[in-house]
This record gives C-alpha cells, sequence and structure tokens, in this order.
C-alpha cells in the first residue's frame, strides 16, 4: 500500500473534521457492560473495520452511533457535529448515517427501487438516484422486484444500495456478509469494496471474520469487552500488535518468554529484534508468528537447541503449520515449508528462528486477555504470561495466518 | 487468501419427509366418512334451493329480503371496522409501549373471547335495556327511558367486545415476529417514529389487521345469540324466524344460502390474507427491545384501556351479579337449572368422546399418509366449523326429515352433529403432536420386536394423550357454548345452559337467566384453567 491512510486519505481536506469522532462511549445493559469507553476516530473517505469476538459490543457501537440507543456516557459526533453526549440527542432520523443490518432488514412491502428510494421520497431526482445506484450494485434489471424474490447476495447489495441513497455522512455496516454462505462472501467481500469506494463513502463495518476485518479496512480496529484495543492499518495490527489478545485474535500467535535488554529479546529460539516502543526489559514474552520459525530436519542443525516432535497438523487453505513440541513440553506453531510430503506426527525436527522483528509484552499485560478467555471457555491458562513455562501458544480462533 | 469454511447444515439433519404411504382401509374409510358427514349439510342445502320454484325467486327479490342483506352487511362492516379501532390500539400498547401494567391488560383483555355472545347481550340487555338494570336504578331519580340498546348499535357494540380480541392477537403475533431492525432501517433512512410507523409498521401490519377484521365479520354475520337478544334482523336472526314462524321452510333454506355465500367470501378473503402475511413475517426480535414512551399519552392510553375492560368484562361481570342477586332474592335464579346443567354437560362430554373418538383415526390419517384425501378430510372439517352454526342445525333439519325422519329431534342426531363440526378442534392437537414426535420412536419399538398394535398402545398412544385430553376439552367447551344447534336440533324438553339463558331473556325474565349464565361462564372458566394447566405440562 502506498498511501497512508492514517493520515487521512481519500477526499476529506486535511483541516476538515473528521466523519466520524466517538469519544468515551459507555453503555451497559443491567449489569453488562457492552461497551467500556470507546474512543474513535473515522476519516473522510475512509473505510474502517472492527474486528471483535461476538459479544465484544461492535453491534452496540453501531446502534449508539446510528442512534438507536442512547449512550450512558460520552460523545458521538458526526461531521463535526454532536449527535450524542452532553447536551445533545440527535434522533436517528436527522443523523444522516446509513445503516446496512445484519439481517439486511429490507421493506418486505416494498419493491427493491422503492426500498432505495425510501430514504429520498423528497429528492426530485429521486428515480435518477435510484437508477444510478442499482446499476453501482449491479441490479439495474430488478427494480421492480420485491424482497422476497431475491437472493440473499441480491438483498444484501439492495440493503446497501438503499443505505448509500442519501448520501450519509458516514455508512455503518454490521456483519454484513454473516448471512452469507462462504462463497458468496468472498466475491461480496471484493463488490463491496468497489461499491463504496465509488460512492466515495466513509464506511464502519463490523465483523468477527478476521479476513474481512483484515482485507477490507483501510484501517481496522480490534474489539474486546467493549473496549478497542488497537485501532492501525491492518499490517501494522499483524505485525505489531499492542497486546496479547490482539496478537492471538490476528493470526496464529506463539507467545513466547524472552529476557529482553536494549531492544533484542532472548529467546529459546535465538534472539529477536524488538520493534515496540516502548520496550520492555527484563521477562517478556515475544510474539513468534508460525512463519517466523522455519523447520530444520536434522536434530543436529545450526541453531537447534531442543529436538522437537510433531504432534499435530492443521491444513489451513494456503499453507500447514505443524505443531511441535519440545522435550520439556512446550508446544509452538510453526509454517511446515516445502519439505512437509515428508513428515508425519510423532517425527522429530528441530526449528530455526529467521531474522525477524517482531513485538514483546511485559508479563502484566496479560491480564485482561486472561479474563477474557476464561469467559470464553478456553483453557485459562491459554496466556498464562506468569507461569513457570517458557512459553504458551494460543492459536487464533480462525485458522489462517494474515497475510 | 481464504479460509475454507464448512458449510454449516441447517438443522439437525437431512429435511425428513414424510413417507407418502397408502393409508391402511379402516383409517381411509373413516376419514372418507367424516369428509362426507361434513359436506351433508351444505351440500344438500344446495340441492334443495337449486330445486326452488318461482316463488322463491319472488322471496328474494321482495323488500325484506333485501333489507336484511344490507343490515348483515352494515352490521359485519361496522364491527370489522370497530374491532380493528379497538383491537389495534390494544396491541400497539402491550406489546411497544411502557404502558404500566400491559402483561396484566394483555390477558385482561382478550377474556372476551371465552365469554358467549349471547351472555354479553344478555348482560348488555339485562344492564340497559327498558326493565334492565341500570333503568331501575335510575327509576327513584326521575329516568324513565334510556336511549335504545336493541338494534343495530346494540347488536354491533356487543359484537365489537366479542370480537376485538381476534384483531388484538392477530395484530400482537404479528407485531412480536416482526423484525425490528426494519423500522430501525426507516428511522436511520430519515423517518420519525410516527413517519416510519405509517410507512413501514403500518403496512406489514396490515395483513394481520385484515385477517383479524374478517374474523371478527365472520364471527358477527355467523352469529345467533347476540344478535337475536339484541332484536336485530341481520341473516340468522332472520332465518330462525322464518325457520319457526312459517310453514315454508325452504325460504329459510334459500336465506340460509345467502348466508352461505357471503361468509364464503369472507373467508376466502381471509385466506388470501393469511397467505400474504407469511412473506411479511420476520424472525423476532434479536436484541432487548427498546420500548416507546407514552409520556404525556400515558393517561389517555390507560383510560382507554380501562374504557374497553369495563365494557367487555366489568359491565357483564356487574350486570350477571346484578340480577344473579336480584333472582336469588326472588328465588328464582337456579329454578330449573338442573335439567339445564345435566343437558349441558352430558351433551358436552358425549360430544367430547364421541369427537376424540373419530379424531384419533383422522389425526393418524392427516399426519403418518398425507393424501388428497386428507386434503379432502381437513378442508371439509374445516368448511363444516366455519359455517354458521343456524345453518347447520337448519340443513340437518331438512336432511333428517326428508331421509332418516327417526332420528330428527333426538340426542343422537345433536351428539353426531356436534363430533363432526368440531371435529377439527379434537383432531388439531392430536395431529400437531403426531408431526412432531414422528415415526422414529414407534419404528424404535418395532425394531425391539413389538408389533405394530403392540407399539401404537404401548408408545403412541401414551404420547398422544396430552393431546388427546385438550382436543376433547376444547369440543367440551365449543359444545356447551353452542346456542342455535341446541335450540334447533335438541329433542323438545332438552335444555342447555344456553338454551336457558336464551329463552329467559327473551322473555325478559333476566333473574332467571342469571344463574344459568354465571352457572355457564364458570363451566367454561374452569375447562379453560385445565386447559391451559395442560398445555403448561
Amino acid at each position: 500500500m502506498t498511501l497512508d491512510p492514517r493520515s487521512g486519505s481519500g477526499r476529506g481536506a486535511p483541516s476538515a473534521p473528521p466523519a466520524l469522532r466517538v469519544a468515551g462511549l459507555r453503555r451497559t445493559y443491567g449489569p453488562i457492560v457492552a461497551l467500556d469507553g470507546v474512543e474513535l476516530e473515522v476519516h473522510v473517505g475512509e473505510m474502517l473495520t472492527l474486528l471483535g469476538p461476538s459479544g465484544c459490543g461492535k453491534t452496540t457501537l453501531l446502534r449508539l452511533v446510528a442512534g438507536l440507543e442512547p449512550p450512558d456516557e460520552g460523545t458521538v459526533e458526526i461531521a463535526g457535529r454532536r449527535v450524542a453526549g452532553p447536551g445533545a440527542s440527535v434522533p436517528p432520523e436527522r443523523r444522516n448515517v446509513g445503516m446496512v443490518f445484519q439481517d439486511h432488514a429490507l421493506f418486505p412491502h416494498l419493491t427493491v427501487a422503492d426500498n432505495v428510494a425510501y430514504g429520498i421520497r423528497r429528492d426530485p431526482d429521486r428515480s435518477v438516484r435510484v437508477a444510478e445506484l442499482l446499476e453501482l450494485v449491479s441490479l439495474h434489471d430488478a427494480g421492480s422486484r420485491m424482497p422476497h424474490e431475491l437472493s440473499g447476495g441480491m438483498q444484501q447489495r439492495v440493503a446497501i444500495a438503499r443505505a448509500l441513497a442519501p448520501r450519509p455522512d458516514v455508512i455503518l455496516l454490521d456483519e454484513p456478509f454473516s448471512n452469507l454462505d462462504a462463497a458468496l462472501r468472498t466475491q461480496l467481500r471484493g463488490d463491496l469494496r468497489e461499491i463504496l469506494r465509488a460512492a466515495g463513502a466513509t464506511a464502519v463495518l463490523v465483523t468477527h471474520d478476521q479476513d474481512e476485518a483484515l482485507t477490507l479496512g483501510d484501517r481496522m480496529g480490534v474489539m474486546v469487552r467493549g473496549r478497542i484495543e488497537q485501532i492501525d492499518v491492518p499490517e501494522v495490527i499483524y505485525s505489531e500488535p499492542a497486546t496479547p489478545f490482539v496478537a492471538t485474535f490476528v493470526g496464529t500467535a506463539n507467545l513466547v518468554h524472552a529476557n529482553c535488554e536494549g531492544g533484542i529479546g532472548y529467546t529459546r529460539f535465538g534472539p529477536v529484534r524488538l520493534i515496540n516502543r516502548p520496550t520492555p526489559t527484563g521477562r517478556a514474552s515475544v510474539v513468534i508468528r508460525p512463519e517466523h520459525l522455519e523447520l530444520t530436519e536434522e536434530p543436529d542443525g545450526p541453531a537447534a537447541g531442543d529436538t522437537w516432535r510433531i504432534v499435530r497438523r492443521r491444513f489451513a487453505g494456503s499453507e500447514i503449520l505443524l505443531e511441535i513440541e519440545a522435550g520439556d513440553g512446550l508446544r509452538v506453531w510453526c509454517e511446515a515449508g516445502p519439505q512437509v510430503r515428508r513428515l508425519r506426527i510423532g517425527d522429530t525436527v528441530s526449528v530455526r528462528l529467521r531474522d525477524v522483528a517482531t513485538v514483546a509484552f511485559a508479563p502484566g499485560r496479560g491480564g485482561a486477555s486472561r479474563k477474557l478467555d476464561a469467559a470464553h471457555g478456553r483453557p485459562t491458562g491459554g496466556l498464562a504470561l506468569s507461569t513457570e513455562d517458557d512459553a504458551e501458544v494460543v492459536p487464533a480462533p480462525s485458522d489462517v495466518p494474515g497475510p | 487468501m481464504t479460509t475454507v469454511v464448512g458449510r454449516a447444515m441447517p438443522g439437525l439433519g437431512p429435511r425428513r419427509f414424510v413417507r407418502r404411504l397408502a393409508p391402511p382401509w379402516p383409517l381411509a374409510t373413516i376419514g372418507l366418512g367424516v369428509a362426507v358427514l361434513s359436506l351433508l349439510p351444505i351440500s344438500y342445502l344446495l340441492l334443495r334451493a337449486a330445486g326452488t320454484d318461482a316463488d322463491a325467486l319472488a322471496f328474494i327479490a321482495r323488500p325484506r329480503t333485501l333489507s336484511i342483506v344490507v343490515s348483515s352487511v352494515l352490521l359485519g362492516l361496522l364491527v370489522g371496522a370497530g374491532s380493528v379501532l379497538v383491537g389495534l390500539p390494544i396491541a400497539w400498547l402491550t406489546t411497544r409501549t411502557n404502558l404500566p401494567g400491559r402483561r396484566a391488560w394483555a390477558v385482561l383483555t382478550v377474556i372476551p373471547l371465552a365469554i358467549p355472545s349471547y351472555v354479553t347481550g344478555f348482560a348488555f340487555v339485562a344492564a340497559f335495556g327498558p326493565r334492565g338494570a341500570l333503568q331501575s336504578l335510575l327509576e327513584p331519580l326521575g329516568v324513565t327511558r334510556l336511549p335504545d340498546i336493541y338494534g343495530l348499535p346494540g347488536a354491533a357494540l356487543v359484537l365489537i367486545l366479542a370480537t376485538y380480541p381476534y384483531v388484538v392477537l392477530a395484530v400482537r403475533g404479528s407485531l412480536m415476529r416482526e423484525d425490528r431492525s426494519v423500522e430501525e432501517a426507516a428511522r436511520t433512512l430519515g423517518d420519525g417514529r410516527m413517519t416510519a410507523f405509517r410507512r413501514v409498521t403500518l403496512p406489514l401490519l396490515a395483513p394481520a389487521i385484515g385477517a383479524g377484521a374478517l374474523l371478527a365479520v365472520l364471527y358477527a354475520l355467523s352469529d345467533f345469540g347476540a344478535v337475536s337478544l339484541l332484536q336485530f334482523d341481520s341473516f340468522s336472526r332472520a332465518i330462525y324466524l322464518q325457520y319457526r314462524g312459517t310453514f315454508d321452510r325452504s325460504l329459510a333454506a334459500v336465506l340460509a344460502l345467502g348466508l352461505v355465500v357471503l361468509t364464503l367470501a369472507v373467508t376466502y378473503g381471509e385466506a388470501r390474507l393469511r397467505s400474504r402475511a407469511r412473506h411479511f413475517a420476520g424472525t423476532g426480535p434479536s436484541r432487548p427491545v427498546e420500548r416507546v414512551p407514552l409520556g404525556r399519552w400515558h393517561w389517555p392510553a390507560l383510560g382507554f384501556m380501562t374504557v374497553v375492560v369495563a365494557l367487555a368484562l366489568v359491565v357483564p361481570a356487574a350486570s350477571i351479579g346484578f340480577w344473579l342477586l336480584r333472582g336469588l332474592a326472588q328465588g328464582e335464579a337456579f329454578r330449573d337449572v338442573g335439567a339445564a346443567i345435566a343437558g349441558s354437560l352430558g351433551m358436552g362430554l358425549v360430544g367430547a368422546v364421541l369427537a376424540t373418538a373419530i379424531a384419533l383415526p383422522v389425526g393418524l390419517l392427516l399426519a403418518r399418509h398425507p393424501s388428497r384425501l386428507t386434503t379432502l378430510v381437513e378442508r371439509s372439517s374445516y368448511a363444516s366449523f366455519a359455517l354458521p352454526g343456524i345453518v347447520v342445525a337448519l340443513a340437518l333439519v331438512f336432511l333428517t326429515t326428508s331421509t332418516v325422519p327417526f332420528l330428527y329431534q333426538t340426542i343422537i342426531l345433536l351428539a353426531v352433529a356436534y363430533a363432526i363440526r368440531f371435529l377439527a378442534h379434537a383432531f388439531g392437537p392430536l395431529r400437531a403432536t403426531l408431526l412432531r414426535v414422528g415415526t422414529r420412536v414407534e419404528e424404535a419399538g418395532r425394531t425391539l420386536g413389538d408389533g405394530p398394535v403392540r407399539v401404537f398402545l404401548g408408545v403412541t398412544l401414551p404420547l398422544l394423550r396430552p393431546a388427546l385430553l385438550s382436543g376433547a376439552a376444547l369440543v367440551f367447551l365449543a359444545i356447551v357454548k353452542e346456542l342455535p344447534m341446541a335450540l334447533i336440533l335438541g329433542p323438545i324438553g332438552f335444555e342447555t345452559l344456553a338454551t336457558e339463558i336464551w329463552g329467559a331473556t327473551s322473555e325478559g325474565f333476566y333473574g332467571r337467566a342469571a344463574g344459568p349464565a354465571a352457572l355457564l361462564l364458570v363451566m367454561s372458566a374452569a375447562t379453560v384453567t385445565l386447559l391451559l394447566r395442560e398445555e403448561r405440562r
């Protein structure tokens, strides 16, 4: 990527207010804290994706921005105008946001064209606009059909066209692909990006699918337990995760114990350069991605400190990951490489650390994520950085490491 | 980079198709018999009307016939519109707003469904009629005349109070199933709350409103009790008067056919609306529902609910109570009531047992051997239920007097007529249970070494027990509340609580009607409680 979306690419002049600014947003449902102080800025023309496990508050955030529910605390500003917070409570119909609902929520009693025209009934040129939008979403000949006659993918495109029609300041998409099957999802993902680009729309898309978040977002945020843990361009999220949760939720990560000093982490695999600032000193956990490890078959290989035994293999679309176990019981995931065909479970191998730069977390950082994991029913030891084990491994919920 | 995600199988497994086996001959015979018996009255009526002469044609053209048609249509329209005006706000207030006590209101406002129209009719006549309770209370104050309760206004009011729950139930169901994000989409597209209601919610509710209103219209057209007590000449009362008052009964048959045509048109419209509603049905709210704050509309809303409940429940209860006390004081509240209780209970029990016995094979046939025959059995059963009771009664009179006169005005005829007419009540729960249970458990029984009969007795029948009981209870309830068939088909001297209430009210003996009315309400309340308890198990 040549441009840096962090500086606000797209149509917006540098001095223009952000399309959306959210500050200190909090929302509770009885004892459940759905949003716990969310901070967010979306620039004009930008597409921001929010990734998080279910129940992390993503949908609630969108509903509060749209005005469908009031916040307990915090403010929402759309195009520089305060719409929620102290002294402001603008109802949804006067916020100029578009929303694409998870179930599309098309009006079942209206034709496709009438659905798209719904929000612009006072526009004298609405028929031109509707035709233009139907063209944009490649449904120009479906205008007179009823929603229940359409496939899921077509319904979704109608929902997008309908939300775009009033030229909203920001368009909110709530898991737009979750009701579609896998093959359709990949195709529509590309279409959606084209459509939103062509419309010059500012968009926030929430999803629990990391592929979606990584491929669609100019920037992406990772949400957990009502907070945004990190927000940045996708490649930075992957290569420089801010917290252990982000490291393990986006892609597969081994968290390996190390002693850190002077920007170098000394792991059992060898030293790695640390790029996060401030760099921790002393004991810390270093993020080692599977592709950081190179498999060597000879147990007496150059960097071989340990002998590893293959215990599990996982096919992940374009590559194969192997889980290997050291003599002391530590397990890590690594990429199999070209010799994979010859390897069997139970074989002995050694690994070598490639020359990589990564991040390390001081021991205290794991606390929040450990509690989270307990809440999700995974073994609590998953990120227990303070135990005496040399490293702990947590495969990501979705099986594929990022690009 | 693509994640390979296994496509989730919807549901629990491959869709199960009901095997289309030819039904065993005993089941098929019973099914065919039921269909024939269900369609017999109406077919006979049609045949008989087809054979009428010029007199009948002249009769149809008479101004009085025309005025009956106009009256009936007018009553139907008034009741349809009134039931929507009352029912729609109730449904919306109890599902979508922060109305205080909305759960209690939701229950209170549908109770009138359980009260027969002639009981409400009696209560209103006895309360507001010329020698009614209000009059006698106001007499000392010098009031000698009240506005007339008889005729169209009274009949329409009583029938609206009896039928608005149909609209409440239909609209509530639709509101609760509705996908709330559709309304939210309208809000994000620039509509305020009222505009979104008008542009989205109301159009989506239209089929439910229409279906509920048409049920109300159907009820109003078929109703005999309320219109006859309130002396309004719609079809039902005219048919009865024609039947009782003249020697030429075929003219009553002509009138009955007119009513059938009218009700068929309404039924057709109702079915059309229901199938349209299917496209609009959502899957229900996925998140907690934000209720509309009533604000300053709080008190008007409560006032509205209070007025409806007062008219539909409190007035009947107070009127019955007033006359019950007065009747007790004069010692006539429960005079001769023994025969009526015996008639109602006996006929209800016999009819329920008979209907359940017929429903068991019919339910098996419908659930296990779907075919063109089962469609016929089902449709004809519902058709006989949808026909106005007065029409069925009349048709049976013609049929028996001309073919099997020894059955005319016998208990047997009445019991069979009831069983056939209310059969759908009995096989409905049975079929639902059979479909839910499936054939797997029976097959398991067979693989464990039991023959088909043993499996049926040992496995299927015990599973069907709750459905058999609730079906029987529903039939019992329907028979106990039924009036026109008991009146016309019952043997001389045969009395039920319903005929007793009707007779006493017609003659102005309100004190004598109050006792049976109270007993009838107690009896149906007990049956409903039994049903609900069985449902909860």
